[in-house]
């Protein structure tokens, strides 16, 4: 098994060579130029136009970019934004934040989809089941700026109850409305997955088996229909983390959190190539580990999941 | 327990899980502690963004860096809020008769590090900023001095710039290319600030250091906190100041909001989480003024919108591009869109310059094609149609990433094809760099959204650095020789004739109209309920070190 997981490591050495250079190539394929952006409505001479590409590496070939990028971002050397911060410490101030964000989302996610889920498997059809696919139906059609500007303006301005937004001083107790936003509809995702994921394994032959046995209702559904269920279900719980951390940019845009996807839509506006890659292939990087963890949870849920 | 392969399993993952959620924790210690923004003991909070550039004078030309720059520094001479100028630094400022000539005395001044402020502080930091390569972006603002080219780059990569030159450490001269009577106006812009000795290293370069924690000799200095990246800019009054704009509240926070939300900022004034915020969003526009939660402000400001149609373009040259223009002017109703797409944010423009100036008015004769006239302008289009009939299609450019702009290129696009009957249409780009790349490097082939922030409250900065020929930021390339001599000879004379000849200049374009104006954006504004002396001065910002609570 651990030499399953040593395989799975080594796999991501050519994804971050991919991912980079897939990146350079889409951010060079971006028209205009981030040195009149920098410039921006006054005048700026070629020789300080040149002078400030060359600085920012920006007049290299593609090619000689991105080699310079992989070479450094072995010694995590990942160069300097505009305003002369390493990308490096970009990350590690603006990483934090977010990280707990999509941890909180997902255990808000997980906790009640789940629950709410079994419960609407297990008793298919019913009043429970019809309400939860309802409220489900609408959680998924509302976007998720609606929810956040309406739930902020509710309990944020007119009823007091939360700090409307974040700001830089984050605590776990200010990012719990962001966090509840985010995970409103995933969870929503997660209750329909389960739903089905439980209804199918209540019919399955090692739960007949397990009934003919004679144990007890409560056993059964822990120990064989809940667990077995459980795999899609993590499975669209765990990529999703990655994708909370990237997709977070409009939940921290409106409660003003300083996280990473806002650390990167800003990069992208100025065009600073080195920064958008760095953060990027970070986030592959989250990606990576994460399907890698999913994966080890599966054995873990379903026996019949073995790795040599 | 025995290990099985399940449980060992569970370990990994385990592990895995553990060590993202320690680097969580890791990093979030750092953003813990430090001064909040929040509210008591008079220190105001500022909506602001994360500098773009290190926080030098001549390198700083965003307002995210802006703002605090203009707190933290003094100039030669500092802007009332009526866009009139005080001396600061300067004990007088005096020049020749001809006005090409600007000698300059200094009062005692000292930097927040105890050092003096002389002459020579000012003539190193500007020889440093209009040395390209220093890589300054505000070089452009020492074109008028002697020594300098169009861009205000040193000529033949000169390290010192040749008009300027100190007589004794109180004292230095100014030569200028061209008779300015209005110079001094310039020189409370932040690009003109001193710098200290201190700053530089034992090559001559601006440290790094002091981007990061500039020392300056302004109304405020940095707090012990300074610049946190990405989080805020804390500063206090700086005890030994001496000049006008002595603070009246103990400190200012610039809070930076993510992604520049203006939203969020919104949202935390109503909740009195933030004091300040110069800028109302799109969104609350229509309700700003209503809203009980806040103190709105809402007046014309100094920013001038237009668009540009090259005189390159086919069919817009000489007497056909004349007429044509002046028919698509008549064709927009600025008070139609500034009234529903702008909710009274901007003020149809009536001449090229802003209602904010000194000398400024709304009678500058020729100005009836500012305004909206169907008939005229179909007449006009006929004529110009038989000088060359018109085909293909009017194109308007804008750049996508700004909040308003899309609908403002729609409208006006709409209007023009209703009223002249011919095939128009917005043409976005997504960003501002490369709509700016296209238009620098001349190759775009449609009309294009353009505007002026101005460097220095005067009308003549309105009108020379865009219009005259070959002028920095003419991006129509457009000439007349007798616009040309018109400002030439404004810029020399004095008090009312000086007005009338900007007038006569300003007639000229509104024949030519090299741009098509638009109108003047207005300077809004949402405050806390207990946020006391709230003005703004003529860059559309508060006078900081007035406000109290």
């Amino acid at each position: 098994m651990w030499w399953y997981v040593g395989k799975r490591l080594l796999q991501t050495i050519p994804v971050f060579l991919g991912a980079t250079l897939i990146l350079f190539i889409l951010l060079k394929l971006r028209p205009g130029d981030p040195i009149l952006n920098l410039a921006g409505n006054k005048p700026v001479s070629q020789e300080v136009r040149d002078a400030l590409a060359a600085q920012y590496h920006l007049d290299d070939p593609l090619f000689v970019q991105w080699l310079q990028f992989a070479k450094n971002a072995i010694t995590l050397n990942f160069g300097e934004t505009f305003a002369g911060q390493p990308v490096f410490d970009l990350i590690k101030q603006t990483f934090p934040v977010t990280v707990v964000l999509a941890v909180m989302a997902l255990a808000i996610d997980a906790i009640l989809g789940i629950t709410l889920g079994t419960i609407a498997g297990l008793r298919r059809n019913g009043w429970f089941d019809s309400s939860a696919l309802v409220v489900s139906l609408l959680l998924l059609s509302v976007p998720i700026f609606v929810v956040g500007f309406v739930m902020q303006l509710v309990f944020g301005v007119k009823l007091g109850w939360v700090e409307p937004t974040v700001g830089p001083d984050w605590n776990i107790g200010k990012l719990l409305l962001p966090a509840i936003v985010l995970a409103i509809a995933n969870f929503a995702y997660t209750i329909r997955l389960t739903r089905t994921s439980v209804a199918e394994n209540l019919t399955a032959d090692h739960v007949r088996t397990a009934r003919a046995k004679g144990l007890s209702n409560g056993l059964v559904v822990r120990r064989h229909v809940l667990r077995n269920s459980l795999v899609p279900v993590v499975t669209y719980i765990g990529i999703n983390l990655g994708s909370l951390m990237a997709g977070a940019i409009i939940t921290e845009t409106i409660f003003n959190i300083p996280g990473i996807g806002n650390a990167a839509y800003t990069a992208i506006q100025k065009g600073e190539t080195s920064t958008v890659v760095a953060i990027v292939t970070f986030m592959v990087l989250v990606y990576v580990l994460m399907s890698l963890l999913v994966d080890l949870i599966y054995a873990v849920l379903d026996p019949r999941i073995r790795y040599v | 327990m025995r290990l099985t392969r399940r449980t060992r399993l569970a370990g990994v993952a385990m592990i895995a899980a553990a060590s993202l959620t320690l680097a969580a924790c890791g990093g979030g210690s750092d953003s813990e502690g430090g001064s909040g923004g929040g509210s008591g003991d008079n220190v105001i909070t500022v909506y602001g963004t994360n500098p773009q550039n290190p926080l030098i004078p001549t390198a700083t030309n965003e307002v995210g860096g802006g703002d605090p720059l203009n707190n933290l520094f003094s100039g030669l001479t500092a802007y009332n809020s009526d866009g009139s100028t005080v001396n600061e630094v300067a004990e007088s400022i005096e020049p020749n008769d001809d006005k090409t000539l600007w000698t300059v005395k200094l009062k005692p001044w000292k930097f927040t590090d105890g050092t003096d402020v002389t002459a020579e502080s000012f003539v190193k930091a500007w020889n440093y900023g209009a040395n390209a390569a220093n890589k300054q972006l505000n070089n452009y603002f020492f074109y008028p001095i002697e020594g300098t080219d169009d861009n205000g780059n040193t000529l033949d990569d000169a390290t010192e710039i040749s008009g300027l030159k100190v007589i004794d450490p109180t004292s230095f001269t100014i030569k200028l290319k061209k008779p300015e009577s209005d110079f001094p106006l310039r020189l409370g812009y932040s690009a003109y600030f001193p710098v200290p000795d201190a700053a530089y290293d034992s090559s001559g370069k601006i440290t790094k250091a002091y981007g990061e924690r500039p020392i300056g000799n302004g109304p405020y200095q940095l707090t012990k906190s300074g610049w946190e990246r990405n989080k805020q800019i804390a500063m206090e009054p700086n005890p030994d100041y001496t000049g006008s704009h002595k603070p009246e509240n103990k400190g200012l926070v610039f809070k930076f909001y993510a992604g520049g939300g203006t939203d969020a900022a919104y949202t935390d004034v109503q909740s009195n989480n933030l004091d300040v915020l110069d800028q109302v969003p799109p969104s609350a526009l229509k309700t700003f003024e209503k809203d009980s939660k806040i103190n709105a402000f809402n007046e014309a400001g100094s920013n001038f919108s237009s668009f540009t149609i090259p005189e390159r373009l086919k069919h817009f040259s000489g007497e056909e591009g004349q007429l044509r223009r002046a028919a698509i002017s008549m064709a927009i109703n600025r008070k139609l869109i500034t009234e529903k797409i702008f909710n009274n944010t901007r003020t149809p423009a009536t001449d090229f310059t802003s209602p904010v100036l000194d000398g400024w008015t709304k009678d500058v004769p020729g100005n009836e094609v500012l305004q909206y006239n169907a008939d005229e302008a179909k007449k006009k289009w006929a004529e110009a149609d038989a000088i060359s009939k018109w085909d293909g299609s009017f194109q308007l450019a804008f750049n996508n990433d700004g909040a308003g702009n899309k609908e403002f290129a729609d409208a006006v696009t709409n209007q023009i094809s209703t009223v002249l009957g011919i095939d128009s249409s917005p043409k976005p780009y997504p960003t501002f760099d490369e709509l700016r790349k296209e238009v620098t490097d001349r190759t775009i082939k449609t009309a294009f959204r353009t505007g002026w922030q101005a460097d220095y409250p005067s009308m003549l900065n309105y009108l020379g650095p865009i219009y005259a020929t070959k002028a920095g930021s003419n991006d129509g390339d457009y000439s007349n020789k007798q616009f040309d001599n018109l400002i030439s000879e404004a810029s020399s004379a004095e008090g009312d004739a000086r007005y009338d000849l900007i007038s006569q200049a300003q007639t000229l374009l509104l024949t030519d109209l090299p741009a098509v104006p638009l109108w003047y954006q207005n300077a809004t504004a949402a405050t806390s309920k207990d946020l006391k002396g709230f003005e703004f001065n003529w860059q559309q910002k508060p006078d900081y070190y007035k406000l109290t609570k």
